[in-house]
């Protein structure tokens, strides 16, 4: 069984990325479990002077060590001012300080959501970026940016209603399933 | 170990090119089994233009390069930063062959690495190389990067060899990483 967890960049309850992660169990190919990971939001402000003091907050542990667990994680995350939420940088910013760095060799995917026209896209290439640091293997394509998103969920239940979205993180899912299975699992 | 047949690509044509200095300097630092061939020259491509493509087909040395890269078990792009990005020459080669219906980046291990004579090394460059290789889909090994700032504070003089010991150590590491990498995607 293939273990991935997915990390959402978004804090708000009617996120549509939070609306994108909820609706990839159900498009995983055989084989593949997605549950969400251990969230960020009470993560402190990285310091690296906290980190000295008292060391890592169990919630930054919580996160490293699903991190670790995992065989592949992914991304779904919003565009903030043209790259990624700061919540999300400061959680990549805590982990990235650990001994065992828990990204190192680790397969990751990303998507996005955004009622705009691009999608989400600058955010991707600049984690991508990060990704680059912190040594993960980062998947290629298909790229996911759900663009002008509002229209491609269920106003009501929040569920993925839009076909070409689901088919294509449908194809993302099973990329990301053979590029975990070549990059081989720890 | 079978030999692993690894093409460099240099994305500096000028005849003292720094960059063209590192390339030179790779076999040295390598793991044993690799075999290093330079690619074919891409300065005689026509710039790309699809109405060019659809009336007379690829030329002839866009073919041959593709070819050379599809041969090939891994690739290193060395390459300088022309204001702030990847030179124009190169981009234009990589806008060819991604045209090819067997496009030869596709699935490709790709090492980076870059030189230039100030403070970030090319590294500009470096970034955005790895967002047009997304497109292409090659491989592209994260760590160690090989980013050499000061060029000319490195290289000798006269006969252009890298003389700097940690940058001669982190090209090594970055060859023995490169090696595993590519025999994983390559099954050699």
């Amino acid at each position: 069984m293939t273990k991935v967890i997915t990390i959402c960049g978004s804090l708000r309850k009617g996120s549509f990325n939070r609306m994108l992660e909820k609706a990839l169990p159900a498009l995983a190919p055989a084989g593949m479990t997605i549950s969400p990971a251990p969230s960020f939001a009470d993560f402190p402000l990285y310091n690296a002077d906290l980190q000295n003091e008292k060391g890592f907050p169990a919630p930054v542990n919580a996160l490293a060590d699903a991190i670790r667990a995992a065989d592949g994680v992914i991304f779904v995350s919003p565009e903030y001012n043209f790259s990624l939420p700061g919540g999300l940088k400061n959680a990549l910013d805590w982990v990235s300080r650990l001994k065992d760095q828990p990204f190192v060799g680790k397969p990751v995917a990303m998507q996005s959501a955004s009622p705009g026209p691009v999608g989400g896209a600058r955010m991707q290439y600049d984690l991508r970026k990060m990704m680059v640091f912190l040594d993960a293997l980062t998947l290629n394509k298909p790229e996911i940016f759900a663009n002008n998103c509002a229209s491609r969920f269920d106003e009501k239940t929040g569920a993925l209603t839009d076909e070409t979205t689901r088919g294509l993180v449908k194809q993302q899912l099973e990329a990301f399933a053979k590029f975990i299975e070549m990059h081989g699992k720890k | 170990m079978s030999r692993l047949n690894i093409l460099t690509i240099c994305g500096s044509l000028r005849k003292a090119s720094y960059n063209a200095a590192l390339i030179r300097q790779l076999p040295s630092l390598a793991p044993a089994s690799f075999a290093f061939t330079a690619a074919p020259p891409y300065d005689g491509f026509p710039h790309y233009n699809s109405d060019l493509q659809n009336e007379k087909g690829f030329p002839a040395e866009v073919t041959a390069w593709a070819d050379a890269i599809r041969a090939a078990d891994g690739i290193i792009i060395v390459s300088p930063e022309y204001n702030w990005t990847i030179p124009g020459t190169l981009k234009n080669a990589l806008d060819w062959v991604s045209r090819m219906k067997d496009q030869p980046f596709k699935g490709k291990p790709v090492a980076l690495q870059s030189a230039s004579i100030a403070l970030l090394g090319g590294s500009r460059m470096q970034y955005h190389m790895r967002q047009c290789l997304v497109s292409i889909d090659a491989l592209v090994m994260g760590r160690p990067e090989v980013i050499v700032t000061f060029a000319p504070t490195k290289f000798d003089d006269k006969t252009m060899e890298l003389k700097d010991q940690p940058t001669l150590d982190v090209i090594k590491q970055q060859l023995a990483a490169f090696e595993p990498f590519v025999r994983k995607i390559s099954g050699k």
